[in-house]
């Protein structure tokens, strides 16, 4: 890409004379020439999409997990959404659990319980 | 969670919120906020809900695939003023005015490494759940120009490019990243251990930690405030996370420098990183022995972290002449084993324990769930290891001084491996 160029006046002359003897004075660009510049950023990992658990067509029946991922103090609000939810849709089972751990740790157990018990979870997330 | 949800490869995934934060709410208001509304959204967070579990999926969020988000090298090209104009909205800075990464600046810096340009020097992530992202030499380069370091410094960026670790982490709490240089480099690049080191004094310790605060914002994905940066209040020492080369000469037979103490030689050159939110600095007492002072410093310091002192070399020269420390192993293990808190305190009081630690000793983790069971007035360590404490010399002898914070050491790297 051709750089738009413009020496400070008077200096072309000068900068030619000592070529020889010293290293030319960098140009000066002028306020509209456009510059190149690298990219900053990183590389971000390639996303592998994830197919979605398909809806329930209906609450009825169907037995809904609410997870509390652990954070202090913040088991009440899942029990109130449970009773909540329950008072709304009584002909749905709200099961509520806490995730063991931190809220950092993996837990494959309750994962499992919840596939082969349940139709749908609620994940709370936060604190 | 918008983000982190399409990052985890489910752009459609369905949330709601509610008034935040919960935690120590009591039941009443939990009811008002799940009747209530979506403050975001402004629509009923119940009907959020069962939407969210019984509304179709669309096509696309029942799709697989891969989506790729290539890094293109150069930025279109533009006027400085508007480029700095796009640095700046992009959130590729810091804030404050950045040097251009143009071709020749960047292949200017690349002569201060005998590394390729395209070698991968590692990967970052903002914090664990989050994507890592991957970086070149050039990548790293292109950071330190923008910082306004110089080919001198790029061995020791580089260095702690390498370790991974972001110094801008997602979390709530606000963190900062601290770096500590030791060794040779130290004086050829002639960093400031001494007078105000700390302070904004010396071009090599300025943007040494500034160039990790970019790295962390450009090749770690880390500091998108709201986004993926959540800390409340933020952390004035990201700037340039306390960078600061080690006053080794000061220090007095017996105490050794950080990176000997991690193992490396004392000749090589090292670079160590640390991680914690604040510094204090603590009065003195001058008719008591300094390290009896200490364990009430310390009292701030939630047990859950670690701790680390900055002390002026007149300091330890008390440390080691008058009060009998002839390491800093020997001082660690007493502060260790002098630092105290209730286990009542420890079990009600710190939060960060309720969340981090206090799982743990449930499962059936030493010393944990013993702890667990002891009375409350009974007391234990602050500190859960003397490994959770850190002594670095620091400091120009003008007076009795030291800070002591809630810094936790991450890793070292050797910066000869990248020269």
């Amino acid at each position: 890409m051709m750089k738009r160029l413009r020496l400070l006046p008077g200096c072309a002359l000068v900068a030619f004379l000592l070529l020889a003897a010293a290293p030319a004075p960098a140009p000066v660009l002028a306020d509209d020439a456009k510059v190149a510049v690298l990219n900053p950023l990183g590389q971000p990992p390639p996303i592998a999409r994830v197919p979605m658990a398909p809806r329930l067509d209906s609450l009825d029946g169907k037995t809904v997990y609410i997870v509390d991922i652990g954070f202090t103090d913040t088991h009440q609000f899942f029990t109130e959404m449970q009773k909540l939810l329950g008072e709304r849709y009584p002909k749905t089972k709200w099961e509520v659990r806490t995730k063991t751990g931190t809220y950092f740790d993996d837990d494959p157990k309750l994962w499992a319980e919840i596939k082969e018990k349940g139709h749908a979870m609620i994940m709370g997330v936060g604190h | 969670m918008k983000t982190y949800a399409f990052k985890k490869g489910m752009p459609g995934f369905r949330f709601t919120f509610v008034p935040h934060p919960i935690t120590g709410i009591p039941a009443e208001l939990c009811n008002k906020y799940l009747q209530g509304s979506d403050p975001l959204t402004g629509k009923p967070v119940l009907g959020e809900i069962i939407d969210a579990i019984t509304r179709p999926l669309s096509a696309e969020d029942a799709s697989g695939g891969v989506i790729e988000r290539p890094t293109p090298r150069l930025v279109a090209a533009d006027t400085e003023e508007n480029l700095h104009k796009l640095f700046l909205e992009n959130g590729w800075t810091d804030g404050l005015p950045v040097v251009l990464p143009t071709e020749a600046r960047v292949a200017e810096m690349l002569k201060g490494t005998s590394h390729e340009p395209d070698e991968v020097v590692g990967a970052m992530q903002a914090s664990s759940p989050h994507e890592a992202w991957s970086y070149t030499v050039e990548q790293v380069a292109v950071n330190a120009v923008m910082a306004g370091a110089k080919p001198e410094h790029l061995p020791v960026i580089l260095a702690i490019a390498s370790m991974g670790g972001t110094s801008i982490s997602t979390s709530t709490t606000s963190f900062a990243g601290m770096v500590v240089v030791n060794g040779p480099v130290r004086e050829e690049l002639k960093m400031n251990s001494g007078i105000g080191a700390l302070g904004p004094f010396n071009h090599s310790n300025a943007v040494i930690g500034r160039a990790w605060t970019l790295i962390s914002l450009n090749l770690g994905a880390s500091g998108k405030p709201g986004e993926i940066y959540m800390g409340s209040l933020g952390n004035n020492y990201n700037y340039n996370n306390l960078c600061f080369p080690e006053n080794e000469e000061d220090l007095p037979e017996g105490w050794n420098p950080l990176h000997v103490q991690k193992g490396f030689k004392p000749g090589e050159s090292v670079v160590s990183t640390f991680l914690g939110w604040g510094f204090t600095h603590p009065d003195q007492s001058f008719g008591k022995p300094f390290h009896d002072q200490i364990p009430f410093w310390l009292k701030f310091v939630s047990p859950f972290s670690s701790t680390t002192l900055l002390l002026d070399p007149t300091i330890i020269k008390q440390l080691k002449e008058n009060e009998g420390f002839g390491s800093k192993e020997q001082l660690i293990d007493w502060i260790h084993k002098n630092t105290k808190v209730t286990v009542g305190a420890w079990l009600d009081d710190y939060y960060a324990v309720q969340n981090f630690v206090l799982p743990y000793g449930r499962q059936g983790q030493e010393p944990l769930a013993t702890w667990m069971k002891m009375p409350r007035d009974a007391e234990i360590p602050q500190f859960r290891s003397p490994g959770n404490i850190n002594v670095l010399s620091l400091g120009g002898g003008t007076n009795f001084f030291w800070q002591a914070g809630d810094f936790g050491y991450l890793a070292s790297a050797s910066v000869d491996k990248w020269r």
